[in-house]
């Protein structure tokens, strides 16, 4: 769904699709680039802003973790809307609408307790 | 000893709480649950005398095969002779004859006033208090049979001869005031008939019982008094009543 | 055409053709005879009635509630609260619907002014002398007053004078009885007069002094008495356990089943926060009514005390000390795996239930094990139990109404089955039921013919030498009921086999009659997990641990007393799986937790091999486990899990074994009885010359049963109650 720029869609075929920002991948590529260093060079604020246990390369990493995840995508009107969203989420972060809990979420993932799923584990664990 | 106790301390909270209220209280006073006394419990024995047992025969043969529960009242009456008063025994000697659940008895045995579920003196005073007769005088009645044996209404003297209560209309209205001691009337009372009576009791004489008086109502119009009255007046002097002569102005009637 | 339409739409038809000794109104069954029936108008509306019905069916049969307190579904009409006035046209008073019977071309108005003002005027009276104590009443939320008053009461007061006060009764531990509240409906006077059978309560006084009770302070001495306190219109009769608990809005509301007696009453459970608070019943017309016995209601403070929260086993010291699941099932899976199949067994209790029973058979099976017993007794030679007509209350529950004639033999229905007795009684009020017994003579709430105890004249009814079978035989539709506690009996086969001897013949007696389809042997199981166990081809009685001696013995909730730590070798080594620490898990070496029926989702197949579920209304306390898991997970760590490991998939295995398992809420008919009686006959049975006794006598007996009864502070202090004769603290 997310790949209808440049791809022809049954009767959509031939009808020319309305670009989001970028007229071709060459522009989204800028502007995704153009957002991750603007991420890269907050991180330190960040940090400081919102008083994290976290090492400036840590957090940095993890936030190229985050671009690396969509690496895969080719759609640009995708790529724009996620670039759109990455804008939005960077706003929120700088301008505090956000809270310390909001930026640990970015490390859940290591400290989640994993539920276990077969029949024994959920035994031992739960009811 | 749990039941005194209880009776007591219930009768204490009855008697402060009733003191609260502002009107009259609108129900007998008597209590329509049992409570274990020393003369009144499941324990005490009661058994009909072999007279007594003949008249139940009687009285249950009036009722016909499947209906012989009819027979409660006569038999808790017969009870309730023999025993002078209804003690919870007898309810259950009656449920045992009647084969019911004595619970059905003691539905009956509360809720007809005249089965006396409490221990009587051996004269039950029972005042009409009602309309006429206290227009016509009881409460001087009451007086002078509450000054006489020194008892409030509801209570027994201390001989156990006297219990004194109020009761509703007896029907003998037209010979108000009026009493009636055990089985008998004792009518057209004035405080001084009611002492004699009294006395009479105290002293072990029967008093005759039905009207003091017989009231001879005369317009003045007609002093003369008809034949068939003139009889009826001389039976009334042979049987030792005495006479009240009532003067009426006929405009006045 | 609109008029068609309309009498098709009938009411529930709860009292079918029956005749009452009392002045019951009866429902006549709408689809009858269709000539007879009459019009008459509720708000202009025609409604076809069948005469007889009184103008309050007959309004509710058009849709419209009338308000009531006195009258009630079930009890005989009373017609004393006087709430049910409504305007009938060219009637000069409002009339009490509840009393009246209905006339051709009647007009009622049960919602013109009239009916309104009458209403509120009954109320106005009503409210008169009830205290206003909503806010301290345990009946607030759920109270027919409350209600009542705020739909059909006037919304001001003119009331000065001071109210009537009534001292409060302690008619025992069970039921609070707050005797100000009461309105002298009557409804527990004529429950305990017509349904409990127990005429200990009654009104004495008149007028403004009417009150209720029981006039000697004394127990309300019933095993149903719990149920006067749902009948109570007001707050005057509540729940002694549960007052001041909780608000009904409070709580949350869960369906189920009992499992207290083999009849599967049908329950809600009321939880708070994990907690359950109470229990009520829930209309199951074919098995409890509206009623549940005292057991069912009040024992449930018994699920909280002496309850096994966390594993045990025994220590280097040989006491047994809490652990983990981690710790306790590899040791269990260890034992088992290291023992021989024919030294390995399980005893099942009464609690069992079918996924639970299902699980464990087949994780005995897989070692190739056959030693599944149940703790409870029942036949094995003749027919036993591979035909399903033997062991089964055949007639059903709602059945007894149509009979005409019961015979008991060695059961005390009364305690072991409060509500079958109530059935039992319910016909012989209602249907002219003739009941005679072989047993101990009991008081069973309603009068029999006591056959005397001994063997011998079970012979003489089974060879028709006996006087009764004079009765026997000319009754259409008779019953034999059989209690489960003669298979306690050395010659158990002997009594099955005179039993089905008497049974077989008078059925044959009666389709000759035209009866075709009546069946006449009843087995009435004190357990509730009986039938499933027997359903699954469990072996009945513990025989086969006595002559297997085993090494290892699984008890899965057996307390009833049958194993003993005497009777068994000195090195088996016993896991107790169960909720309670009661008769058996004392001398277990391995203890785990298990679920009570209130915290699991169950089957569980009543005396009629009715399959019910019940329903899980709060989880299991601590670290217990439902019992179905507790096995699964058992076989998983010994190596060869079951090939389930959810609900649906045992119940599928479940039905395998046997279909009607989960077909839920319905009665399969068993029908073998000819072969099992030729079966018997080659069991060649005989009588012993002892005497059948029942051991439940008196109330005092009825109480305490079972592990969870066993634990209830309430049932103990019942028993107090009932044996000592003195109302204990009120």
């Amino acid at each position: 769904m997310s790949s209808l720029v440049g791809r022809s869609v049954g009767s959509l075929k031939n009808v020319p699709i309305k670009p989001i920002m970028s007229a071709n991948p060459t522009e989204a590529r800028r502007r995704v680039l153009t957002l991750y260093k603007q991420w890269y060079r907050a991180v330190p604020k960040i940090i400081t802003t919102f008083k994290l246990p976290y090492t400036k390369e840590r957090l940095q990493n993890r936030i190229r973790e985050e671009f690396l995840k969509n690496s895969h995508i080719r759609d640009v009107r995708a790529i724009d809307m996620l670039v759109i969203k990455g804008e939005m989420d960077l706003q929120e972060t700088l301008l505090k609408w956000k809270q310390e809990c909001h930026m640990k979420e970015l490390f859940q993932h290591e400290t989640a307790i994993r539920q276990p799923t077969d029949f024994l584990g959920k035994f031992f664990s739960q009811k | 000893m749990l039941g005194f106790l209880r009776q007591a301390v219930t009768k204490t909270v009855q008697q402060s709480l009733r003191s609260f209220h502002a009107t009259c209280v609108a129900h007998s006073g008597a209590k329509f649950t049992h409570v274990d006394t020393p003369e009144n419990n499941s324990d005490i024995p009661f058994d009909f005398t072999p007279e007594n047992y003949k008249r139940i025969d009687a009285i249950m043969a009036n009722y016909p095969e499947g209906h012989k529960v009819a027979a409660m009242m006569p038999i808790l009456d017969v009870a309730q002779r023999q025993h002078g008063w209804l003690p919870l025994s007898a309810m259950n000697k009656v449920a045992d004859i009647l084969q019911v659940p004595s619970m059905r008895v003691y539905e009956v045995a509360t809720f007809y006033t005249m089965y006396n579920r409490s221990p009587v003196g051996k004269y039950h005073l029972q005042l009409c208090t009602t309309t006429p007769c206290m227009l016509c005088g009881s409460d001087d009645i009451l007086k002078t049979i509450q000054d006489k044996l020194g008892i409030k209404v509801g209570e027994t003297t201390k001989d156990k001869m006297f219990t004194l209560n109020e009761v509703e209309c007896l029907g003998a209205c037209v010979n108000a005031p009026m009493i009636q001691i055990n089985d008998m009337y004792y009518e057209d009372l004035k405080p001084s008939d009611m002492e004699e009576i009294l006395d009479d009791l105290i002293a072990g004489r029967a008093p005759k019982p039905g009207p003091r008086y017989v009231v001879i109502t005369i317009l003045q119009l007609d002093y003369n008094v008809s034949q068939s009255e003139g009889i009826a007046i001389l039976w009334f002097k042979k049987c030792g009543t005495k006479i009240l002569w009532l003067y009426t102005r006929l405009n006045s009637l | 055409m609109l008029r068609s339409a309309l009498h098709k739409v009938g009411p529930i038809v709860n009292l079918p053709g029956r005749f009452s000794r009392y002045s019951c109104v009866k429902i006549c069954q709408r689809n009858q005879s269709t000539d007879n029936r009459i019009e008459v108008f509720v708000n202009d509306q025609s409604v076809w009635v069948e005469p007889g019905t009184t103008v309050l069916q007959a309004c509710e049969i058009a849709g419209i509630q009338i308000p009531r307190f006195c009258y009630h579904d079930r009890l005989s009409v009373a017609g004393n609260c006087r709430m049910c006035l409504v305007e009938i046209e060219r009637s000069p008073k409002p009339q009490a619907s509840c009393a009246m019977p209905v006339m051709k071309g009647m007009r009622i108005k049960p919602d013109s002014d009239v009916s309104k003002k009458a209403r509120e005027g009954v109320m106005e009276f009503l409210l008169a002398n009830h205290p206003l104590d909503c806010p301290i009443c345990d009946q607030g939320g759920e109270c027919d007053l409350q209600d009542q008053s705020m739909m059909y009461g006037s919304d001001r007061s003119r009331f000065l004078e001071h109210k009537r006060a009534v001292e409060d009764k302690n008619i025992g531990p069970l039921v609070k009885t707050i005797m100000t509240r009461c309105i002298q409906c009557t409804r527990c006077v004529r429950f305990a007069d017509e349904i409990a059978g127990v005429s200990e309560l009654g009104t004495t006084g008149r007028g403004n002094d009417m009150q209720i009770g029981t006039y000697v302070e004394k127990m309300f001495k019933s095993e149903l008495s719990g149920n006067i306190i749902d009948i109570c219109p007001v707050g005057a009769l509540t729940s002694k356990p549960y007052a001041f608990t909780a608000r009904p809005w409070e709580t949350r509301k869960t369906e189920s089943i009992d499992v207290m007696d083999a009849v599967g009453s049908n329950i809600i459970v009321s939880t708070r926060a994990g907690d359950v608070l109470r229990i009520l019943p829930r209309l199951h017309e074919d098995i409890n009514e509206e009623w549940i016995s005292d057991k069912t209601r009040f024992a449930c403070d018994g699920l909280k005390r002496q309850r096994l929260t966390q594993p045990m086993m025994r220590n280097r010291e040989g006491k047994l000390a809490m652990c983990s699941w981690e710790d306790a099932l590899p040791i269990v899976a260890e034992k088992m795996v290291n023992t021989k199949a024919e030294e390995m067994s399980a005893v099942v209790g009464g609690f069992a239930d079918a996924e639970t029973l299902t699980c464990l058979k087949d994780l005995l099976n897989r070692y190739d094990s056959e030693g599944l017993c149940t703790e409870e007794l029942f036949i094995t030679d003749g027919a036993g139990t591979d035909l399903r007509s033997n062991y089964l209350l055949n007639t059903s529950i709602a059945g007894i109404e149509e009979a005409d004639l019961v015979l008991l033999v060695g059961t005390n229905p009364r305690f072991e089955a409060p509500l079958l007795n109530a059935r039992i009684r319910k016909a012989w009020v209602h249907n002219e039921l003739d009941v005679a017994a072989i047993g101990s003579k009991v008081d069973l709430t309603y009068s029999y013919q006591h056959l005397g105890d001994s063997t011998e004249t079970l012979k003489q009814i089974a060879d028709g030498s006996h006087p009764f079978c004079k009765r026997l035989s000319e009754a259409s539709r008779p019953m034999v009921i059989v209690g489960s506690e003669v298979f306690k009996r050395d010659d158990a086969t002997g009594i099955h086999a005179a039993v089905a001897t008497i049974a077989q013949n008078a059925r044959l007696r009666s389709q000759k009659g035209g009866q075709d389809d009546w069946k006449v042997l009843n087995v009435l199981h004190k357990v509730a997990s009986q039938v499933a166990a027997l359903d699954l081809g469990y072996k009945p009685g513990i025989d086969h641990i006595r002559k297997n001696p085993p090494k290892l013995l699984i008890l899965l909730g057996a307390d009833g007393g049958a194993v003993n730590k005497e009777d068994l070798p000195k090195d088996c080594f016993i896991v107790y799986i169960g909720t309670h620490g009661d008769h058996s898990a004392p001398f277990a070496d391995v203890i785990l937790p298990s679920a009570a029926y209130t915290e699991k989702t169950a089957t569980f197949v009543n005396t009629e091999g009715r399959a019910q579920q019940s329903q899980t209304a709060v989880s299991p306390p601590g670290f217990a486990r439902e019992d179905w898991k507790i096995i699964r997970a058992l076989s998983e760590i010994m190596g060869s899990p079951l090939p389930y490991d959810d609900l649906d998939g045992v119940r599928a295995r479940m039905s395998e074994f046997s279909p009607n398992l989960t077909k839920y809420d319905a009665v399969e008919d068993a029908n073998y009885f000819n072969q099992a009686v030729q079966l018997a006959r080659l069991a060649k049975p005989s009588l012993l010359n002892q005497p059948l006794q029942s051991s439940q006598l008196s109330l005092a007996d009825f109480y305490m049963t079972d592990p969870i009864t066993r634990a209830s502070t309430t049932m103990s202090k019942c028993v107090r109650a009932a044996n000592e004769d003195l109302p204990p603290d009120l």
